[in-house]
């Protein structure tokens, strides 16, 4: 009985904080737009949010793609088909490693901080000092830094799918002598712009919703005390990081299935 | 950090997603893709498809002219009948083609073969929804075989 | 002159805890007021009622004869444009200069040209002796000159009223000084009301016109400093003296001392 009376307690605070996180977005993101104040906030977040984050997304781009292109190799070599490399390391990149890692590395990056930042802000009170100063913080607060994550994060991943794919090329042609033509031809000649690229840049922004709400939602709702916001800043990279995989099972079975 | 060098910043980061959209564009995906823009779409019935799929290429002389945009079984005796996407620029079929399920290399992907007919003045071009008569199909690997035991046998 | 801020029977509960059990009473317009009362008392709380930011559940809260919990949205942030609140921290925005975050709420609410904008902060700056602190970051100020920066951008929109929460916790003596002498000269120059939310009953009594005295979820003194000094309330006495022990017990609620202690022999 008592398990019975857990679950149903844990379905109840799950639901809750799922409209709670509803109401927040939505308050937060729905309104008059005011270009002039919001443009010089939403600068500044897609520096931190997006530009702080590029260097760990191009390093981690280039490293998987060039295993990917030792390993493609290693496999592809034994059956003589060592220029499906090119068309390996592409797809494996756009369909889901290109999304899916930027998104884990950004919410390890770039979500774990905002879910701080914000935590830190209400127990700081600034929060509150704004909403006293008559400024309501979704609006000023959460919607710059949710819009920034939701540009950011395609982006990201646009540029971790072209460094991988040059890291590929790198350890596929440079290095282990895969023909530079048939490389890039044969991957040309199965990459389709619509289905493969833009279904990616589609998985990389739902990720991105995901994730920035995610992060946005623990750090406004974190107990504004140091294990608080610990608490919080852990929980937004466990439950993005579980919410990508899951996601993208159900977007893979939609788009490729 | 000043706002200024923040706004350079920012627009570099734009400026690398613009050169990595630029590069999977121009370099990563097909970009001479013909199912692009406008398309007219032609089917066609076979006894077996072998491993054709939806997206598969319809090839004229190994140039890709269309895509298969839909497999489906019809008719009383569950025939295949596969629906192609042809671009509008290739639109002088006339209905004596011939289309044929062929395998690019030994253990290649399927695609399908169209080659265009002769045209005289009793030969009506193929239109929007137009049938190709005339279709080989696949080369199904046991038949193979078993047609060449076949025929030693008969030696 | 009136009362700019009423409370009439309060209830609010936090959860469980009951905080408020009743609470009434009056802040009278243009004059200091000290609440005074023991940690934990639900003083904090009091403030956040009547910024609008937390509603009861029972009796109401007027500003300016405004109910705060019927307002709209819109009608709420332009009440709290008239009033401002000093926090306990200062509350100062970790990413923005001293100059900026006095002018925040210029930027946000007027239209002014940013030579006027920057000519009132320097005049804000100026009326908390830290002019010179202008290109300083938050993080580079002590405790008391961070409250004072706060000061300064709390009254940048010449607000009615300014609520200082625990304006005097953590202070030596001197900026303790300063607080005291700021929150005086500021009521008097630019007509504010003021509430001043403190335990440190010395230097309240000292600057208050009106004195609230706040002890077990209800209001239990109200008048002026001298007033209550007279108060025939044992527990307003305890408080203003400092006495350990009195009405407001040295002891939590408990079971009986021996009982705990030998309970497990017996």
């Amino acid at each position: 009985m008592s398990v019975l009376h857990a679950l149903g307690r844990q379905v109840i605070k799950t639901v809750q904080g799922i409209g709670q996180a509803t109401i927040m977005l939505a308050q937060a993101i729905i309104g008059k737009p005011q270009p002039r104040k919001s443009f010089p906030l939403l600068i500044r977040q897609l520096y931190v949010v997006g530009v702080q984050s590029m260097l760990i997304i191009i390093i981690s781009g280039l490293f998987i793609g060039m295993v990917l292109g030792l390993q493609g190799y290693t496999i592809l070599v034994d059956f003589g088909a060592e220029q499906a490399l090119g068309p390996m390391v592409a797809l494996s990149l756009l369909r889901e490693l290109g999304p899916v890692v930027t998104a884990l590395l950004f919410a390890g990056r770039a979500g774990s901080a905002l879910t701080a930042e914000i935590g830190l802000m209400r127990a700081t009170e600034q929060l509150s000092s704004l909403e006293m100063m008559a400024v309501d913080p979704l609006r000023r607060v959460v919607a710059p830094r949710f819009w920034a994550g939701v540009i950011s994060m395609p982006l990201l991943a646009l540029m971790f799918n072209a460094v991988g794919i040059y890291g590929g090329f790198m350890v596929g042609v440079e290095w282990l002598g895969v023909d530079d033509g048939a490389f890039w031809s044969v991957m040309q000649a199965s990459v389709s712009w619509q289905d493969d690229i833009m279904n990616g840049v589609i998985k990389s922004l739902v990720f991105a919703v995901v994730v920035t709400w995610i992060a946005l939602f623990k750090g406004y709702t974190a107990t504004p005390t140091s294990p608080g916001i610990s608490a919080a800043t852990t929980q937004t990279v466990v439950y993005s990081s579980l919410a990508v995989l899951g996601l993208d099972f159900i977007l893979t079975a939609i788009m490729f299935g | 950090m000043t706002t200024r060098t923040m706004e350079l910043l920012v627009g570099i980061f734009a400026a690398a997603a613009i050169a990595a959209v630029l590069f999977l564009a121009l370099q990563v995906a097909n970009t001479s893709d013909t199912t692009r823009g406008d398309t007219y779409t032609l089917i066609a019935k076979f006894d077996n498809i072998g491993g054709l799929k939806v997206r598969s290429p319809v090839k004229v002389g190994g140039v890709v002219v269309g895509r298969v945009s839909a497999i489906r079984l019809e008719g009383e005796y569950y025939e295949p009948v596969v629906e192609m996407k042809i671009s509008s620029r290739y639109n002088r079929f006339p209905e004596t083609s011939t289309a044929s399920v062929l395998t690019s290399g030994i253990i290649g992907e399927q695609y399908i073969g169209l080659e265009p007919g002769f045209i005289d003045e009793y030969v009506q071009i193929l239109g929007d929804g137009g049938e190709v008569i005339n279709t080989n199909s696949a080369m199904v690997l046991e038949n193979l075989i078993g047609q060449f035991l076949f025929s030693q046998g008969d030696n | 002159m009136g009362n700019l801020v009423e409370l009439d029977n309060v209830h609010f509960a936090r959860g469980e805890r009951l905080i408020y059990e009743g609470l009434t009473l009056h802040i009278p317009r243009g004059k200091i007021t000290g609440v005074l009362g023991p940690s934990g008392c639900g003083k904090t709380t009091l403030l956040r009622f009547i910024g609008g930011q937390l509603i009861a559940e029972k009796g109401s809260v007027h500003f300016a004869g405004k109910n705060m919990a019927k307002l709209s949205r819109r009608e709420l942030y332009e009440t709290r444009k008239r009033m401002s609140m000093l926090f306990q921290s200062g509350a100062l925005f970790a990413e923005l200069t001293v100059a900026e975050n006095v002018a925040f709420p210029l930027r946000e609410h007027t239209k002014l040209p940013d030579n006027i904008i920057q000519t009132i902060v320097k005049m804000k700056l100026e009326s908390v002796g830290l002019r010179g602190a202008g290109q300083l970051m938050p993080s580079e100020l002590s405790g008391g000159m961070a409250r004072r920066a706060a000061l300064a951008r709390s009254i940048a929109l010449d607000p009615e009223m300014v609520m200082y929460d625990e304006p005097f916790a953590g202070q030596d003596p001197i900026s303790m000084g300063v607080l005291v002498k700021l929150i005086d000269e500021l009521n008097k120059t630019l007509g504010l009301t003021s509430i001043v939310v403190s335990h440190d009953v010395k230097e309240v009594m000292s600057i208050a016109d009106h004195l609230i005295v706040m002890a077990n979820k209800k209001v239990v003194g109200q008048g002026t400093p001298q007033e209550l000094r007279d108060s025939g309330s044992e527990l307003v006495r305890q408080f203003l003296k400092g006495e350990a022990d009195g009405p407001v017990p040295f002891h939590l609620p408990a079971t009986a001392y021996h009982q705990d202690l030998l309970g497990e022999l017996s």
